[in-house]
């Protein structure tokens, strides 16, 4: 079976089955689940390390009230990290330059932040389609621009994720013939 | 769930203390293959058999091109060099810090309980000096006394000395308004006496009294004159 450079895109089969799942599960076969001793071995020492360094990247400009975002956060970004990092292995496949698991995951978390926002704090949130300073006649221009950007950001960030990887992988696979 | 899975938990739940962790991991020939596979195949094939199967399996992949080298291979080959070449040169220092890792956890933990063994030593110590200064505070307590009890005997002996002064001064007046009555008594009868007697001598007893010192003087300058 001759490769072509895009046959790491396309989404694994095996006899008709999709492995899609598999792809997407097989990072958490990585990371073991921590047990109950305070004292783990070398592995689980480093990557509870690791853990607590991004979770604290993550949580520190954040006050009390926002660290309940910290675990969807630090697994999301754990997940992404692997799945990327794994992708640039051979005869590897990474789900997300797969267009639909980005949207999955961007409008969903998306949405929640947009809903959050505008019921906790709805003057707040909405205070912030208009950029302090602008002067007063750009003022309705202004408000339908940010409010077009505000739709639109599941969808850029989702095919911001999807463009990258599919553009790094294909780059590194030419760099490396 | 939690009670299907019951049947499952075979070894018996017991959350302290654990087991502790085996000192090494499991045996592993070339990194990837547990040395258990080479132990099975022993019986069989000897030493070789797991070479000779390895070998096999790859040169059968690669004839029938059920394995088909493409660029990937060649990629593959060099992230495996790198790979192994990274973990060769830095294993042990990762190894090294993830050890430091839980040697500065256990040693907080152990810090912990050193320091409050520490401080509980302190406080023994300082406990024992307390009692020792009460045992000293027998002498202190009887110096005290004592001065106390010199203090009142000065005080004491002073107002003595004052009632005694006191005392003294009014005697002494006492006395002396007698002894100056006395005089006074005294001086009064002797110039009562002294006035009456110049009043009593009249003019004439005056003239007898000088014409007798003259007869006498006269008696006198005559023995006189016959000594010289």
């Amino acid at each position: 079976m001759n490769l072509s450079f895009f046959d790491q895109f396309t989404s694994p089969y095996l006899l008709g089955i999709p492995l899609i799942l598999l792809s997407v599960l097989f990072p958490a076969l990585l990371f073991p689940t921590p047990n109950n001793r305070w004292v783990t071995n070398r592995l689980s020492t480093l990557q509870l390390w690791l853990l607590n360094l991004i979770t604290k990247q993550l949580m520190i400009p954040l006050n009390k009230k926002g660290h309940k975002w910290a675990l969807i956060l630090t697994s999301l970004m754990i997940l992404l990290l692997t799945i990327n990092l794994l992708g640039l292995l051979p005869y590897t496949f990474t789900p997300t330059t797969q267009l639909p698991m980005n949207m999955a995951l961007a409008f969903p978390l998306w949405l929640a932040t947009l809903l959050t926002g505008l019921r906790n704090q709805p003057t707040t949130s909405l205070g912030h389609l208009l950029p302090e300073g602008t002067p007063t006649p750009l003022i309705p221009a202004l408000i339908m621009i940010e409010t077009a950007s505000l739709l639109i950001r599941p969808l850029a960030l989702g095919v911001r994720l999807t463009a990258n990887l599919t553009a790094g992988h294909l780059l590194i696979q030419l760099i490396s013939t | 769930v939690l009670h299907t899975t019951r049947a499952l938990h075979t070894a018996q739940q017991r959350l302290a203390p654990l087991p502790p962790l085996p000192e090494k991991g499991g045996e592993v020939r070339y990194g990837l293959i547990p040395e258990e596979f080479f132990q099975f195949l022993y019986p069989k094939t000897g030493v070789t058999g797991p070479y000779m199967l390895g070998t096999g399996l790859l040169l059968y992949f690669l004839s029938k091109e059920i394995y088909v080298i493409n660029h990937e291979t060649v990629a593959a080959a060099c992230i495996l060099s790198v790979i192994i070449y990274g973990i060769k040169k830095y294993g042990s220092d990762v190894a090294a810090f993830a050890d430091k890792l839980n040697e500065e956890k256990v040693a907080k933990a152990l810090s912990v309980k050193n320091e409050a063994i520490k401080d509980l030593e302190t406080a023994i110590e300082q406990e024992k000096k307390e009692q020792w200064r009460v045992e000293g505070c027998k002498y202190l307590f009887d110096s005290k006394r004592n001065n106390v009890a010199m203090l009142l005997e000065t005080n004491y002996r002073e107002r003595l000395l004052t009632v005694y002064n006191e005392v003294k001064k009014r005697l002494d007046y006492q006395v002396a308004m007698q002894n100056l009555k006395r005089q006074k008594e005294q001086d009064h009868m002797i110039q009562w006496v002294e006035r009456n007697v110049a009043q009593s001598i009249t003019p004439q007893q005056q003239k007898e009294s000088i014409a007798k010192c003259i007869l006498d003087l006269k008696a006198l300058s005559k023995t006189a004159q016959a000594a010289v």
